[in-house]
């Protein structure tokens, strides 16, 4: 049966360990693409042995295009389309499965980081191609592009172009024009070929030159969040245009960063969310929870609502002791299960709106029960009644009918933090039918 | 009916501190800007207008602010129009730029802003948090509010620009002289989406904003070899707008009267 492949370029050079500051940025880089191929039932096929061991003729950047089809065919491998990543590239943990967005083209991304070099490279491969006019806006970085079999003649071709002039290919990449390797040719032959190209997906899916575009900061005016805004915001962070031997250091900082992501250990990984189970909360305000609650093992947390317990189990990784009420028996012995693994929850039974009394010592309260805006005004009003400082997390904010947007206007609450998903997310009801939220999945309040 | 090429220079007394771009240094170059403008409009057979003159006072109304007035001062000054293109006053186009109005598809046009990410996203994040309730926009979407095309179709879009203006009135001076994250940018970014205004992105070439981040911004003017409309925004040590001068000068000479 016919896969989706990445073809990963980790080949390893020992002759340029130096200039690349070793090869250990290689390896952090892989173990992200295993985990989001692992995920998404794509076949991980690293390139990491040359064809043609001279390298010097025949680049590896010049290898992966021009032998990817046939390395793939040798292996046995029956793709159906193949992303070609150059080693450079990290993916985010919960990156969508971009060959979905295809549309079955070859798809890339604009590269219009340093236009200055791909002016001088377009212009220097110009007379090579016979002065072609080339059309600049499709000019694509051939770093991360997806194509599959209608794609093979075309490539087939690009090999026998290379092969029949490899002397001019080298004097022109090595001496004459010095902008590149492959690439500025590959976006010729493709073109000249009338090749189809998708350069539609947003560029979040080849965030490249990072320093370049100031993403390596966070937003220091609101302080909320430290995380930098390219893992916040992007999909895949190519450490590219920046010193070569800083490479490992620069991507190592961004490995341990995220690191824990991509452990199948990590309480994320180990929860359901949202998108799988809508009565639940997201992973996105599962990992914001974690972030904002980071210290606060003196606060005690109550939760009405427990459901099935995947939110119960991270507000125990955050706090001293949870207290979880939930309605359903059913649904208590879920709760209990997820968190079988600590110790810090009491479990109640109870209908938090009969016989309930609000525990004492209580700092954080996750309001998630009653989603009618009446409901949710007596919450607040209670819990608020008990300690003015009360911490108030609200799930479902952004749900279509604002009920609990209401009760939170309605209540004069200010709000602290906007966590989770954002509008236009989508999860689908018990009854089958999509929801699409309009504004954020939820809100902390009181913080 | 013709379309409109609609630029904002208005020349105001006080610092840049005081009155921020449109200050007496700031636009001396801006007269490259309408004259080029204006060469390109007779050979597209567009008509230019150029608001030299507040609608209202700054101080009560920022100037940047005021475009979203265009409708009502194109009908107040009885000109007919088809499509209006808003061009910021540090643009200037190249000779050949192909008529943008026929690329429009007559919808809300703009060109993605490629600049400093971190300037983007912690002006999208902070009124996202204190004017939008939380609303997230594409960032990778967000434009340049320094190239609009639009139409009749677009006037009510633009009302309601004004009227969140008016009403967050005191907010948003407050948050433009905290963060420095903007003016009408951002906010007009989010409206398009709230709003559910149908657009079209134009690509990089037609609105060549923050050309030194991508090295284009050289002598030899590399950048005219490139795209079609330039934009002489966040230059680095542009003491006194002295360089942005420079570079406007030397392209319209390039471009317009050679």
């Amino acid at each position: 049966m016919k896969k989706n492949v990445v073809f990963w370029v980790g080949v390893k050079n020992e002759k340029y360990s130096e200039k690349y500051g070793g090869w250990d940025w290689m390896d952090i880089a892989r173990k992200t693409w295993e985990y989001w191929c692992k995920k998404h039932d794509v076949i991980f096929f690293p390139f990491e042995k040359p064809i043609e061991n001279d390298l010097t003729r025949f680049r590896i950047n010049w290898q992966k295009a021009i032998f990817c089809f046939d390395i793939l065919d040798d292996a046995g491998i029956d793709y159906d389309q193949i992303y070609l990543v150059d080693g450079m590239n990290m993916i985010k943990w919960d990156a969508p499965n971009v060959f979905e967005m295809t549309d079955n083209k070859f798809t890339a991304w604009r590269d219009t980081d340093n236009l200055n070099w791909t002016h001088k490279s377009i212009v220097g491969y110009n007379d090579f191609f016979g002065g072609y006019e080339f059309d600049k806006q499709k000019y694509f970085s051939s770093g991360l592009i997806i194509f599959n079999e209608q794609h093979k003649e075309v490539f087939q071709s690009f090999k026998k172009l290379y092969c029949d002039n490899v002397d001019k290919f080298v004097e022109l990449q090595d001496k004459t024009v010095r902008k590149g390797t492959e690439q500025t040719p590959l976006n010729y032959h493709l073109q000249m070929n009338g090749v189809d190209i998708n350069l539609d997906l947003p560029f979040s899916y080849k965030l490249t030159h990072i320093h370049r575009k100031d993403m390596f900061h966070y937003n220091w005016q609101l302080e909320e969040d430290k995380t930098p805004f390219f893992i916040k915001y992007g999909h895949v962070w190519g450490f590219s245009g920046l010193p070569k031997d800083q490479r490992t250091e620069v991507m190592n900082y961004a490995w341990q960063l995220v690191k824990d992501n991509y452990d199948e250990n990590h309480i994320l990984n180990r929860l359901v969310h949202k998108d799988e189970w809508c009565k639940t909360t997201s992973r996105k305000f599962k990992e914001d929870i974690l972030r904002i609650f980071s210290d606060s093992k003196n606060l005690n947390c109550l939760e009405i609502g427990s459901c099935r317990g995947d939110s119960t189990r991270v507000f125990a990784e955050c706090f001293n002791k949870v207290y979880a009420f939930e309605q359903s028996d059913e649904n208590l012995e879920y709760v209990k299960e997820k968190c079988s693994d600590v110790d810090n929850v009491e479990y109640n039974q109870s209908d938090v709106y009969k016989n309930f009394e609000i525990p004492n010592g209580i700092d954080v309260v996750f309001v998630d029960a009653g989603h009618s805006t009446d409901l949710v005004k007596y919450d607040i009003k209670r819990f608020l009644e008990k300690n003015p400082k009360m911490i108030l997390i609200f799930d479902d904010y952004g749900q279509a009918d604002q009920s609990i947007k209401k009760a939170i206007e309605d209540s004069s609450l200010p709000i602290s933090r906007h966590i989770g998903e954002y509008n236009g997310f989508t999860c689908t009801n018990l009854s089958g039918k999509e929801i699409t939220f309009v504004t954020r999945e939820g809100v902390i309040c009181n913080l | 009916m013709k379309n409109i090429v609609f630029i904002v220079d208005i020349t105001l007394k006080g610092s840049q501190r005081e009155v921020g771009r449109w200050a007496e240094t700031r636009s001396d170059p801006y007269v490259f800007c309408t004259k080029a403008w204006q060469k390109w409009c007779d050979k597209n057979d567009c008509e230019l207008f150029v608001l030299d003159e507040e609608v209202l006072p700054h101080s009560q109304m920022p100037v940047s602010w005021q475009r979203y007035y265009v409708f009502d001062l194109l009908e107040a000054n009885g000109i007919e129009y088809d499509q209006i293109m808003y061009v910021d006053a540090d643009t200037i186009p190249h000779p050949d730029c192909p008529n943008v109005f026929e690329m429009s598809d007559r919808k809300f046009c703009f060109v993605h802003n490629e600049g400093s990410y971190d300037w983007i996203l912690r002006s999208i994040e902070n009124y996202s948090k204190y004017f939008f309730d939380g609303y997230m926009i594409p960032w990778t979407d967000y434009f340049d509010s320094g190239m609009l095309i639009f139409n009749k179709e677009h006037k009510d879009f633009f009302q309601k620009i004004l009227e969140f203006f008016h009403i967050n009135r005191e907010n948003l001076l407050g948050a433009e002289s905290k963060w420095h994250a903007g003016t009408d940018q951002t906010p007009v970014n989010f409206l398009t989406h709230i709003l559910d205004v149908d657009y079209k992105r134009l690509p990089y070439e037609y609105n060549m904003c923050d050309m030194v981040r991508k090295e284009l911004l050289t002598d030899d003017l590399l950048f005219t070899k490139w795209g079609w409309i330039y934009q002489y925004n966040s230059i680095p040590n542009n003491k006194d707008d002295k360089l942005t001068f420079y570079w406007m000068e030397k392209t319209y000479k390039h471009l317009w009267e050679n």
